[in-house]
């Protein structure tokens, strides 16, 4: 099998069909062997029953259907899990991707990339609620992370199966996918493609979820950092409690000083010192720790860097 | 007849953990077992003794000799409490079907043929509920109170935790993974596992009627597991939003603080070394800075082992042609009409 194509559902009732004869031509003009896996993502409506009518009459695609609702990543982790090509291809199932892509993706990836992400350089979709909150973010994970990429949030991508089967997925990862596989030694790139406007149904996202993409970027951003470097960045993170301590130190005996003698000395200052120094402490045994943590878990820089086609033969 | 059961799997197995107090363990027997012969149901009985209650195996044992049934007596080597107790019995658990019982009278075993009909209509968990409450009020305002607070926290709306009645599916039990106080909470926690979970009504006993007053680190260690579960399903990959969150909290609150008292000392000469406040802002900064710190341990924790972490369950695989160890599952009713309907979301 050369290419696997991914397409999370929810709640997808009116796409499906019109997305699966979308699929099936333009990746008919493939030349190659494929596959379609559909995951529903805990859909409440019909969505199920079309897919039993599609796998029923094709049996080039699969269907699988979760037991509840559990978000994009899962849904995306599920099929690289279970997918059989090669190539990876994953797109949206609200129609807004154009199937007319795979060609373009997938000979940029055979130009030895590991992932090709889309760009929607043509977005179309709400100015206010969708597209300037996505610039901002995407300007935001370029920036900590380093990898500017245009379009974080595109779901159409292709990726080389053996090393997105390798990415650690989990909570809502998908939105830093790219960068988080870039960062473990995976090649990426990124190409200009075709967005549609929706044609059924409404958006599964909003405004709201804003802070959720901020506090993930930051937890990302730590934890690319701490996993690689432990006990340094805790010991970073303790600097300023050192420098409290001193400064808490240095006021104690200022005022010790200043206090004539059978006066009552103020116990604030030592206090605070005490204090600080308790935390400088805390945070560099903390550090100490995670060393053990990272130690016993599975992650190395570079997991899922493997060579390139063209390199790894001889 | 007699040797139906020897053959193969019993219909159901029912797991009565024998941890705390119990009632008369053979009547609790008797009156079950002959709901299910009115059922026409074959049946296995296990009870698990935690083993500072090892005063009721030998009764156990009179059942067992008198019994046409199998009956499974299990003393666990400890004082390990339900949870275990419950990993136990399921663990050894022949039948698809499983049902738990208080080792005590809570419900009138009427309720047995509904709640297993529920399961055929295709529920995979049905939790029992004692109602009509016939007890005090007092026993009410704590069960009240409990299930207040748990709603508030999981958003889930169900009404009686503490039945220990509930019958559910081989592989639901297997999924569970209980320990500590968790076996409170195993509809909530199947119903995050995405489980379809029922609740029905079921005639409370007379005897389950007694004014019940617990001491307070019962009712501390209730307040922990409630945190607990709230916890572990609302945050189970994320730890950094929980603490982070809180941590940043602590810590602007005690930034705050300490601006204003230096504030205050800059623009109204207040001596900064008398100020008992200013200890208070830092010892919050501080205590902000420990708790996100062990937020970001709980995010290299799940990082560093991400690769086999598996979020998602899978309910059918549909393909042509259907392979037959792929079997569909039958569709589970909507979990609305039971008043339900706040499943918890993924986090």
């Amino acid at each position: 099998m050369d290419v696997t194509i991914v397409v999370p559902l929810y709640n997808e009732e009116e796409s499906v069909e019109v997305l699966y004869r979308e699929v099936c031509a333009a990746a008919g003009r493939l030349e190659r062997s494929w596959e379609l896996l559909l995951v529903d993502d805990g859909s409440t409506d019909g969505t199920a029953g079309k897919l039993r009518e599609i796998c029923a009459l094709d049996p080039r695609v699969r269907a699988l259907r979760f037991r509840r609702n559990y978000g994009q990543t899962a849904a995306l982790q599920a099929g690289f899990d279970h997918a059989e090509g090669k190539i990876v291809i994953t797109l949206d199932g609200d129609l807004q991707n154009d199937p007319g892509d795979f060609g373009l993706l997938l000979d940029t990836l055979d130009q030895g990339y590991d992932v090709v992400s889309g760009w929607r350089r043509d977005r179309k979709d709400r100015l206010l609620s969708r597209r300037v909150p996505s610039v901002a973010a995407n300007w935001l994970i370029g920036a900590l992370t380093g990898v500017r990429i245009h379009d974080n949030g595109c779901t159409l991508k292709a990726y080389r199966a053996e090393v997105v089967k390798r990415a650690r997925l989990y909570a809502e990862m998908h939105r830093f996918l790219t960068p988080m596989m870039s960062l473990s030694g995976s090649r990426w790139h990124e190409v200009a493609v075709n967005h549609r406007p929706r044609r059924f149904g409404r958006s599964k996202y909003g405004i709201s979820r804003i802070w959720k993409v901020f506090l993930d970027l930051l937890t990302v951003k730590m934890l690319l950092g701490f996993t690689l470097r432990p006990a340094k960045w805790f010991a970073a993170l303790a600097v300023p409690f050192l420098i409290g301590t001193l400064l808490a130190f240095a006021a104690s005996v200022y005022i010790d000083l200043a206090v004539a003698p059978g006066h009552r000395y103020p116990l604030v200052f030592p206090a605070i010192t005490l204090l600080f120094a308790f935390a400088f402490t805390h945070l560099l045994i903390v550090g100490l720790f995670s060393e053990l943590v990272v130690r016993l878990g599975d992650f190395r820089p570079g997991e899922t860097a493997i060579p390139s086609p063209s390199e790894g033969r001889p | 007849m007699r040797t139906r059961w020897s053959r193969g799997e019993p219909d159901v197995s029912v797991v009565i953990p024998v941890v705390e107090r119990h009632g008369d363990l053979a009547q609790l027997y008797g009156e079950f077992a002959a709901e299910l012969a009115r059922l026409g149901l074959t049946a296995e009985f296990i009870f698990v003794v935690d083993e500072h209650l090892r005063g009721a195996v030998p009764a156990l044992r009179e059942i067992q000799a008198l019994a046409e049934q199998p009956i499974d007596v299990v003393l666990l080597g400890g004082p390990f409490g339900e949870s275990a107790a419950l990993t136990t019995g399921f663990n050894r658990a022949r039948a698809e079907r499983i049902v738990t019982l208080a080792s005590y009278f809570q419900v009138e075993p009427v309720g047995l043929g509904a709640a297993l009909q529920a399961l055929d209509e295709g529920a995979d968990l049905v939790a029992g509920r004692r109602h009509p409450r016939i007890d005090s009020p007092f026993n009410r305002l704590q069960t009240r109170l409990f299930h207040g607070i748990v709603h508030q926290l999981t958003h889930t709306g169900f009404h009686d935790l503490s039945c220990g009645f509930k019958v559910m599916r081989r592989r639901v039990a297997r999924e569970l993974s209980l320990y500590g106080g968790l076996h409170r909470f195993i509809p909530l926690l199947a119903l995050h596992r995405g489980f379809a979970v029922r609740e029905i009504p079921l005639p409370q006993r007379r005897e389950d009627c007694a004014t019940r007053y617990f001491g307070t680190p019962t009712y501390v260690g209730r307040l922990l597991d409630i945190l607990n579960v709230f916890f572990l399903t609302r945050f189970p990959r994320t730890p950094l939003r929980f603490f982070g969150l809180l941590g940043a909290g602590l810590f602007s609150l005690g930034f705050a603080i300490d601006l204003v008292a230096v504030l205050e000392k800059v623009f109204f000469a207040t001596g900064l070394s008398d100020r008992a406040v200013l200890l208070l802002g830092v010892l919050l900064m501080v205590l902000g800075v420990q708790t996100l710190s062990l937020g970001l341990i709980g995010e290299i924790i799940i990082f560093t082992h991400a690769r086999h972490v598996r979020d998602y369950r899978i309910a059918e695989v549909i393909r042509n042609p259907p392979r037959p160890d792929l079997a569909p599952v039958p569709q589970a009713p909507g979990l609305d009409d039971t008043g339900m309907g706040g499943a918890l979301q993924a986090s």
